[in-house]
């Protein structure tokens, strides 16, 4: 019984020195390659959920291929097995090792991973997209090779807010995230903030329940989004702002069934403009309009800076309203154009700094 | 004659074993031939030639004279072989039409069709005297019952040779008695039948000829007629065999197990063993006789310690070991040779060196201090294959499955006397043995009882009882019918008693 | 002597043969599992040659992908121990992902709570890991035994309640200053990573987890093939009837059986969660438990197999990343061997068949 295991194991170490011995030799050729700038190669690495997750990581890899197809290089993502540290640094190691010397990342799970990953090898570029980069300490440290983006979400959520209430008129709505962490919250906050000014300036009656706040705890759990957003147009709700990734699909599902058997419900989609997600019918959708980040936008500009080489290393830069960094969909067929106009008007004072959204909570609801 | 097979100078290698050398074995049409060798003497291997699942190295078989190539089964379904193995290939939860129809199934459009199915058994049943009813469950009927639809597998197949293995091995005596009717009506209407077996009872009883082979070589075939029972065992073992053993007055001593109204459960939940009683002293033999389940499991297992006895005392040299462990049974001087080998006695996938030592592997000096000590265990094992000739083909690192039936079971009766119990409980110790080998244990368990230790010996078959038994308790229904001495009595009365009629007062 | 040196020959000559098929039989499904990937690399338009040499390449080319390959073995070992253990006393532990998390859980627990020095400090958390795992395993043992429930259904059910209690225990008392879904990072003073391993590796995830799981691929191989309890638990797994009838406790070496295969998966999750990943996150059921079922059948249930076969999977899971990033081939082929090799091993009957057919065309054995 002993002698078989071992026999494999020889066998094994056997086809494994074989192949070390292939490479070797040649490991001169594929790796140590400090090919010119035009070759370019920018890689990227997905967060948890999938490339084409309608959120996300697509709209970051949209940003990657669009830069990628504008100025003719190379792109590669790649999705890391887990969602440990260890797992996202492995995939950044093999684009760095496979000659991708800039690499995006979206989300701030890869802190940590960045932070190490900016020290091990200098001459790649990165950018973290919603955090910066710790040793585990919270203490930003952003390297010269790093540059570190965050988004004004309580802008965009304000926007999303008012142009809910706008539309709705009265009524209850709700808000479903993903996990309870800063870019989430603060796209509630600022969806709250949003609903109080437009009951403030223009008189609408559209208010939200403490009970109908709720943080699901992932970003990936379909059927958790579906039942929460149930149990909500079940007590009444008639448009839901769902921050939550995967959970936020489930939420959009749910919404779609109901909208086919003719119950008036929304949702209101995040990050991406996610009418498409909402189609349920010709061309109808339950998408109210949505939150977005321009974050295929962050994408394509620091690619577009490495190549006019003002890449902004050791920055932490902010996508807020002032820079068209947040907003709401251009096209949103289920708005007014009244509607439209006025949240066009708010977008503008807070461009202008008339009008400033709070970023914490405040007596706001979790 | 007119032969429907011949095999003719069959000769079949396995690595190292010759296992059919040169064997010519012919089927005349109508007659019952019978294939009489030891366990391992290659009458399953020769078989397996004709039925296509091995090839020949050499020779020529020959179904009603033309040249054949059997290259599997179904080309022996088709010559219009069959056979009916000794481990029944049945579905349980299926009913006897749906398992004879198995893989050869009409079907009327999408439907299988059973009505006609069935009612093409029934004719078939009646025809040779089956008494099959195709409607019922396989898991309801009798293991007879079992048999003859195998039976009637073939004989809804068409097959005209029919190949028995070893077809009494799990028979009561009546039921045997049933087979050798329906192979009698085989025969009549035109069918030809090859009975493996090694009973030589059986084969005077029913068989024409007889082709006998040992260890893979042909001895003879004669006809059984004319053929002694003490001629034919002669031929398969090589040597003169005693047909009894022989056997020195008893000398019993002190009680060494004392069942003082012990009362047993059965598995489903009703008193299996009643207010039963018995003295076992050193020296003797007790056998117990009785029916198949009629208690005897239940006996067993309260007295080793498998089952918890409801009520009663077991006492084993004076001591109350009725709630004691297996294990401490074990050490106070209990040993067991179960009468399932396979489930109860060895652990098949183990080398036959770690069977041997499997009730003693934690005393010194076969581990110490948790650990195995592998030389000594190797000296043991090596010692009790020597001693109760235990024969493996590769020796004691030998998988204890490898081994023959008769070497396994050999190799149980070793272990349990090597353990120089006080009390030896023997159930069925020869079940499914040749001659040769029910000899050796029958004598070894003689030899037992005259070093001084009781031995209680559990068997359904009544000769074996009466051969080596000293005193006799019979049960019936779980009670004890009777206490008799072996010398005084016979197998009538006994037969009598295990039918549960009470003996009579002074006899 | 004669007799006894032909007899001990012949016993030599019959572990050979044993040795020869196991060998025979893993190599053959690891082969046919690697065809299979090359037929799929060529219908999807590859290059297989080129799809290997970066995949090997990819675990084997640097001290640092070799430390990784390794790391990644390291909880694969452990969980394949686990049901390989298991498995050859007769019982199927389902559950070793769970088992898994309650170690970690365990060793999380200890090494958030104990300010203590690293060489103190460590042991202690393994201890506590392999405790965990243990009692975790003890129960699906205890309800086998006691009343008869199938070890599978009880250990699946466990994994759940464990997936659940990490779900509320991590936020509950072990959250970090900032996020809901993870512990805190783990110190370096209760981390299985070493500074001087580290950089030996070149910045590797390799840890001391690799030595603990030598370490007790050694006692498993030894308790199972040199113990009176081996022999016992062996013993019941072959033939419970008999080991009882021999006066073998069958219960006790069901919860015996069970609790150690529960230990050394939950030694497996100090090694991932302390050692491979420096925190625990709620939410995700490790794989590990699934993939040891895998490697536990490639390495036909022996402790040097399982070992053998980590170390080969954990060498695919860390090349798959480089190959995705220098071919066009899918990741998903990787993954595609990888489960093809588990099914050819899990059919070995099958290519034993064939074997056995050629070898008796050839030569004859029966």
């Amino acid at each position: 019984m002993f002698k078989k295991g071992l026999l494999f194991m020889l066998a094994f170490v056997l086809v494994a020195s074989m192949a070390v011995g292939c490479t070797s030799r040649t490991n001169t050729g594929g790796n140590g390659d400090g090919k010119s700038e035009d070759s370019l190669k920018v890689g990227m690495v997905t967060d948890a959920g999938t490339i084409d997750d309608k959120s996300f990581n697509q709209g970051t890899w949209e940003g990657v291929v669009k830069a990628g197809n504008e100025f003719g290089l190379e792109t590669r993502y790649l999705k890391p097995v887990g969602t440990t540290e260890a797992h996202y640094i492995t995939e950044i190691g093999n684009l760095v090792d496979a000659g991708y010397k800039f690499i995006v990342c979206p989300g701030f799970k890869f802190e940590t991973a960045i932070f190490q990953a900016q020290e091990r090898y200098p001459d790649a570029k990165f950018v973290l997209i919603d955090g910066y980069p710790h040793a585990g300490d919270w203490a930003p440290v952003v390297a010269a090779n790093t540059v570190s983006i965050f988004f004004a979400e309580h802008e965009s959520g304000f926007l999303a807010g008012l142009a809910t209430a706008l539309e709705l008129q009265e009524g209850e709505v709700g808000f479903i995230g993903g996990m309870e962490i800063p870019p989430v919250q603060k796209f509630n906050w600022g969806f709250q903030q949003g609903l109080l000014y437009a009951s403030e300036n223009f008189g609408t009656n559209v208010t939200v329940k403490a009970e109908n706040v709720i943080y699901q705890g992932t970003f990936d759990n379909v059927a958790a989004g579906q039942q929460l957003a149930a149990q909500m147009y079940d007590k009444g709700v008639k448009a839901i702002f769902a921050a939550a990734g995967g959970v936020g699909v489930g939420s959009i599902n749910e919404a779609k069934a109901r909208a086919k058997d003719g119950d008036d419900v929304w949702i209101v989609g995040v990050d991406v403009d996610q009418y498409a997600e909402g189609i349920y019918e010709g061309n109808k959708s339950i998408i109210l309009t949505s939150a977005m980040k321009q974050i295929d936008q962050a994408a394509y500009d620091m690619i577009k800076a490495e190549k006019e080489g003002v890449f902004p290393g050791g920055e932490i830069l902010l996508f807020t309203a002032a820079n068209d960094g947040i907003g709401i969909p251009k096209e949103n067929p289920n708005l007014s154009a009244d509607v439209m106009a006025k949240v066009a008007e708010a977008f503008n004072m807070i461009k202008n700094g008339t009008l400033v959204i709070s970023d914490v909570q405040g007596d706001l609801i979790k | 004659m007119d032969y429907v097979i011949e095999m003719l100078k069959i000769r079949k290698e396995f690595p190292g074993v010759v296992a059919c050398d040169d064997i010519t074995l012919q089927l005349a049409k109508g007659e019952i031939h019978a294939l009489l060798g030891e366990n391992g003497a290659g009458k399953s291997t020769l078989m397996s030639i004709l039925f296509g699942l091995y090839q020949p190295d050499s020779g020529t078989i020959r179904v009603r004279g033309n040249d054949v190539r059997i290259s599997n089964p179904n080309i022996a379904n088709d010559l219009g072989i069959g056979m009916v193995h000794q481990h029944f290939k049945l579905v349980e939860n299926f009913t006897v039409t749906e398992n004879i129809i198995l893989g050869s199934e009409s079907t009327r459009g999408l439907l299988v069709d059973v009505r006609s199915a069935a009612d093409k058994i029934r004719v078939l049943s009646r025809r040779y005297g089956l008494n099959v009813e195709p409607e019922s469950k396989i898991a309801d009927v009798s293991v007879g019952m079992q048999q003859r639809v195998e039976i009637l597998k073939m004989l809804y197949r068409d097959a005209e040779i029919l190949i028995f293995d070893e077809p009494t091995s799990v028979l009561t005596p009546q039921e045997v008695r049933e087979l050798m009717k329906i192979m009698r009506s085989l025969v009549n209407e035109g069918k030809s039948i090859i009975l493996i077996t090694h009973k030589l009872k059986e084969i005077k009883e029913i068989a024409n000829r007889c082709t006998v082979i040992r260890r893979g070589k042909p001895v003879g075939t004669v006809d059984v007629a004319t053929t002694s029972q003490e001629k034919l065992a002669e031929m398969m073992v090589g040597r003169k065999v005693l047909m009894k053993v022989e056997k020195g007055p008893e000398n019993p001593g002190e009680t060494i197990l004392r069942l003082d109204n012990l009362s047993v459960r059965s598995g489903r939940g009703v008193l299996g063993l009643k207010n039963f009683s018995l003295d076992v002293r050193c020296g003797e033999i007790v056998g117990v006789a009785g029916v198949d389940g009629n208690g005897q499991s239940e006996l067993v297992e309260a007295i080793v310690g498998l089952k918890k006895a409801e009520e009663g005392r077991i006492l084993l040299n004076g001591k109350d070991v009725k709630n004691m462990s297996v294990r401490n049974r074990i050490r106070e001087g209990m040993a067991l040779i179960p009468g399932d080998r396979h489930k109860y006695g060895l652990i098949l996938d183990y080398s036959l060196e770690d069977n041997l030592v499997l009730k003693v592997y934690d005393s010194q000096p076969y581990s110490r201090n948790g650990f195995l000590k592998r030389e000594a265990i190797h000296q043991q094992a090596e010692k009790v294959i020597s001693e109760f000739d235990v024969r493996s083909g590769q020796g004691s690192a030998g998988a204890a499955r490898s081994l023959s039936g008769g070497n396994q079971q050999k190799a149980i009766v070793g272990r349990e006397i090597d353990l120089n119990p006080d009390l030896l409980v023997a159930v069925q110790p020869t079940r499914g043995l040749d001659v040769g080998a029910i000899e050796y244990i029958h004598r070894r368990i003689i030899e037992q009882r005259d070093r001084g230790k009781a031995v209680l010996l559990v068997s359904l078959e009544l000769d074996e009882i009466l051969t080596l038994s000293d005193r006799i308790a019979v049960i019936n229904n779980g009670e004890l019918v009777g206490i008799v001495q072996a010398s005084e009595t016979n197998e009538n009365q006994v037969g009598l008693m295990m039918a549960g009629v009470q003996r009579e007062a002074g006899v | 002597m004669k007799p006894n040196t032909g007899k001990y020959v012949q016993q030599l000559r019959a572990i050979k043969v044993t040795i020869n098929k196991e060998y025979v039989l893993a190599f053959v499904a690891v082969i046919l599992g690697l065809l299979a990937g090359a037929a799929l690399m060529l219908l999807t338009g590859n290059n297989p040659v080129s799809g290997y040499y970066y995949l090997f390449r990819g675990g084997l080319m640097n001290v640092e992908r070799v430390g990784n390959t390794l790391a990644t073995a390291t909880p694969l070992i452990f969980t394949g121990l686990s049901v390989a253990f298991a498995f050859r006393t007769g019982l199927f532990n389902i559950g070793a992902s769970g088992q898994m998390l309650i170690g970690g859980l365990f060793a999380t627990a200890v090494g958030l709570t104990l300010d203590w020095p690293k060489p103190l400090l460590l042991p202690v958390m393994v201890f506590a890991a392999l405790v965990g795992g243990g009692l975790w395993a003890a129960l699906p043992g205890w309800l086998k035994a006691r009343f008869n429930v199938h070890e599978v259904v009880a250990t699946i059910m466990m994994n759940w309640i464990a997936y659940w209690t990490v779900f509320y225990t991590v936020p509950r008392y072990f959250k970090g200053p900032f996020l809901e879904t993870e512990s805190q990072r783990i110190p370096y003073n209760a981390s299985l990573k070493l500074n001087s391993l580290t950089s030996l590796f070149g910045g590797s995830y390799i840890n001391l987890g690799i030595f603990i799981a030598l370490l007790f691929v050694l006692i498993a191989a030894v308790i199972l093939e040199r113990t009176t309890l081996g022999y016992e638990l062996k013993a019941v797994g072959f033939n419970r009837h008999a080991a009882e009838s021999a006066g073998i406790s069958v219960n006790k070496n069901i919860i015996l059986s069970m609790t150690i295969a529960g230990a050394l998966a939950g030694l497996g999750g100090a090694t991932f969660y302390v050692g491979y990943a420096s925190n625990m996150q709620i939410g995700v059921l490790p794989s590990h438990g699934f993939d040891g079922i895998a490697v536990a059948l490639l390495g036909a249930n022996t402790p040097l197999g399982v070992l053998g076969a980590s170390v080969f999977f954990g060498l695919l899971h860390t090349g798959k990343g480089f190959m995705n990033a220098m071919t066009r081939i899918p990741p998903e082929i990787a993954d595609t061997v990888m489960a093809t090799i588990i099914y050819f091993a899990a059919t070995s009957i099958m290519v034993e068949r064939v074997w056995t057919r050629w070898r008796a065309k050839r030569g004859g054995v029966r």
